[in-house]
Order: C-alpha cells, then structure tokens, then sequence
C-alpha cells in the first residue's frame, strides 16, 4: 500500500511540474498567438505560458506576461520570443529565466529570478545575448 | 539619473524597475550588416535595427546588464545608454526609444503587488493583518487574469516539520479567507517555506512575531 501511494505521488508530482504554467499572458493587442508543445492557440488574456512557449505577435499587435517570480516581458508588433529555460525554486536554490528573442521588440523588467540571481536571466538574440549583472541591479528590483 | 532622457522620467513610473528594452530585428531597413557595423552611431536609415536600451527604475536607481555578441562585449549600467545587440557601443535618443518600444511598453502588465500578513499565534491572523485581506481582495478584482502565490512561514520554534506544516497551514488559512471575501483569480498557489526564509535571520529555537507571516504575491 505504501509502495503504491508513493509511486501515485511521485506521478502526480511530475505531472504538475511539466503542467504547471510559468507566467501568464496580461495584456494583448491585436493578433498574437502562443505556441506550446506544438499548438498554437490565439493569444488572450489569461492564456498560460510554459517553459519551451514560443509568443508571436502580428501586425500592429502586443502582448505583456508577468512570470511567477514577477518578471514582467511585453512585445511590441512581430515579435517571435522563446521561453526557453524557465526554473524558479527559490526555496533549493534553482533559479533560471533563459529566452531567445528572434525578432521584435522587447521590454524587461526583472522580478524575482533577476533579485536573487542575476546572471541566471539571459535574453539571447540572432547576434549576441544579454546578461543580468551586478550587485546594484539586486537593489533596483527590490519590490 | 541620465540627463539625455528628460521625458522618460514622465512616463509611468510602473514601467522602470531594473529594466530595459531590446529590439532585434533580422529584417534591416535598407542597412547590410556589415555596413551598420561598420557605422555605429551614424544616423538613420543606417543606424542598426537591433539595440538593447536600459532604462531607468522609479527611484532613479539603475541596474546593469550585459551585452555579449559577435562584434564585442558592452556592458550598460547607465539609463539611456545602449548597444548593439552584437555588443557594439551605441547611442540612441528618446524618440527612436519611444518609436522602436512604445507598443513593448504599453503593452507591459500592471507591476505585481506583495503584502505580508502576520500571525499572533498558530494560525490566527493579527487584527491589522486580517484586515488587509479585504484590501488584497478589492485590488485583486481591477486585474486582468489574476495569478496569486501564498508562502507561509515561520519563527524558529519547533522542528523543520513541524514549521513546514504550520507554514502550509498559515498559508491555507489565509487561502481560505480570501476566497471567503470573494477573491476571483486563475490561479491560486499555496506554499511553505516554514523556518527556512526567515524575514528576521535567528537562532534556532527562538520566538520571533516578524517571521510568523504570510507572504502574498498578486500578478
């Protein structure tokens, strides 16, 4: 019996973890969409969003999510962004905010992940990657 | 504070905290590569098309990020300084700023709100706390598809077993009483953190009513 609970919870945990939305879409303008495992679905507010979503905004279009550390990122018009490596564990240490940015415009404002541990927040673009640093940014973001 | 962006210090504060803004665009207007690269700084239509901003936060505080790429390393900790996206130096002024990212930035969510409550003892609320609930309801209601994450903690009294199931048991209550005053949102998270993150750093085995709490996050 006990065996048989144990694997039950270990099941249920897992399923949870890879179901478990990370951030939220807020606010959207025009047409946009998000792409998770392979579906994509009209972007509305209170669409969730995973690790590995891709976003997409059209024309004349924009779209805002705040993440469940509070990392706030919003798009302007075509705009293709990747939520490539999403972790926020604060309580065992494991923080990761990993994205790509193929095209567009963006707009990043740090929350939790970025406090507790700035070079875990990366932005890559086609030609480089931005990096969170320094001490004085911990101080910013406090809320 | 960066005296080349006068008007950004108008906008709405909520937009700047420790952030910045990039814009990459593989579709250049006109503009090789190699020819913007080689002409950094030079004016539009040959200015690059892929440029990271930051910006400043709301108390004039600014962080710091860098800019790693192929043509070099950049790092920006000045509100209104830039660069490439391929980590050249780059200026920018406020217009291009606010043409390139005026639809990112309106486009943000409002900026998330976090309350503390305490607790006098076990699982009751102090007066001031309870209270706040019908505050933390009220404003829950004005936001678009509302997230909300609840933490429960502890002093350092008892065990770490115990502080994890009376932290759950804080952060249930206090669950369980906005949902009483007519919370609505899409999603509530409920977690303990019992004795492990105290606000007051202790010895263990010690009483102390400031890490007897109840951490909330809206989004």
């Amino acid at each position: 019996m006990h065996k048989f609970l144990a694997i039950a919870l270990f099941f249920l945990s897992a399923s949870v973890f890879a179901d478990d939305p990370v951030g939220r879409v807020k606010t959207v303008t025009g047409e946009a969409f998000v792409t998770t495992t392979g579906k994509k679905a009209k972007a509305e507010v209170g669409s969730p969003v995973y690790q590995g979503s891709l976003i997409e905004t059209g024309k004349n279009s924009s779209l805002g999510i705040t993440f469940k550390d509070e990392t706030m990122v919003s798009f302007g018009a075509n705009t293709v962004f990747t939520v490539s490596d999403y972790v926020y564990s604060p309580a065992d240490g494991k923080l990761k905010f990993g994205s790509k940015l193929a095209k567009g415009s963006l707009n990043y404002v740090s929350g939790a992940i970025g406090k507790l541990k700035p070079e875990a927040v990366t932005v890559g673009t086609p030609s480089g990657t931005i990096g969170v640093r320094g001490t004085q940014f911990l101080v910013t973001v406090a809320e | 504070m960066n005296n080349a962006l006068p008007t950004l210090k108008g906008m709405p504060a909520g937009l700047f905290r420790g952030a910045f803004v990039v814009a990459a665009s593989l579709v250049l207007a006109g503009c090789a590569p190699k020819y913007y690269v080689d002409r950094v700084g030079c004016p539009a239509p040959c200015a690059p098309d892929s440029y990271v901003v930051l910006i400043p936060s709301p108390d004039g505080s600014v962080g710091k990020v860098v800019v790693t790429g192929d043509k070099g390393e950049q790092a920006l900790g000045k509100a209104g300084q830039a660069a490439t996206t391929g980590g050249q130096a780059f200026q920018v002024d406020e217009k291009r700023i606010k043409d390139d990212f005026g639809a990112a930035m309106a486009a943000l969510p409002r900026v998330p709100v976090r309350h503390v409550l305490y607790f006098s003892d076990g699982v009751k609320l102090d007066p001031a706390s309870d209270a706040e609930i019908s505050r933390i309801v009220a404003e829950a209601r004005d936001r678009p598809a509302v997230d909300v994450t609840i933490i429960g903690h502890t002093d350092t009294l008892q065990s770490l077993e115990f502080n994890d199931r009376l932290g759950l048991k804080r952060a249930n209550r206090v669950a369980e009483l906005l949902r009483e005053r007519g919370l609505k949102a899409d999603s509530i998270t409920v977690e303990s953190r019992g004795k492990r993150n105290p606000a007051i750093p202790t010895q263990d085995n010690k009483f102390e009513p400031k890490n007897r709490r109840v951490e909330i996050s809206v989004r």
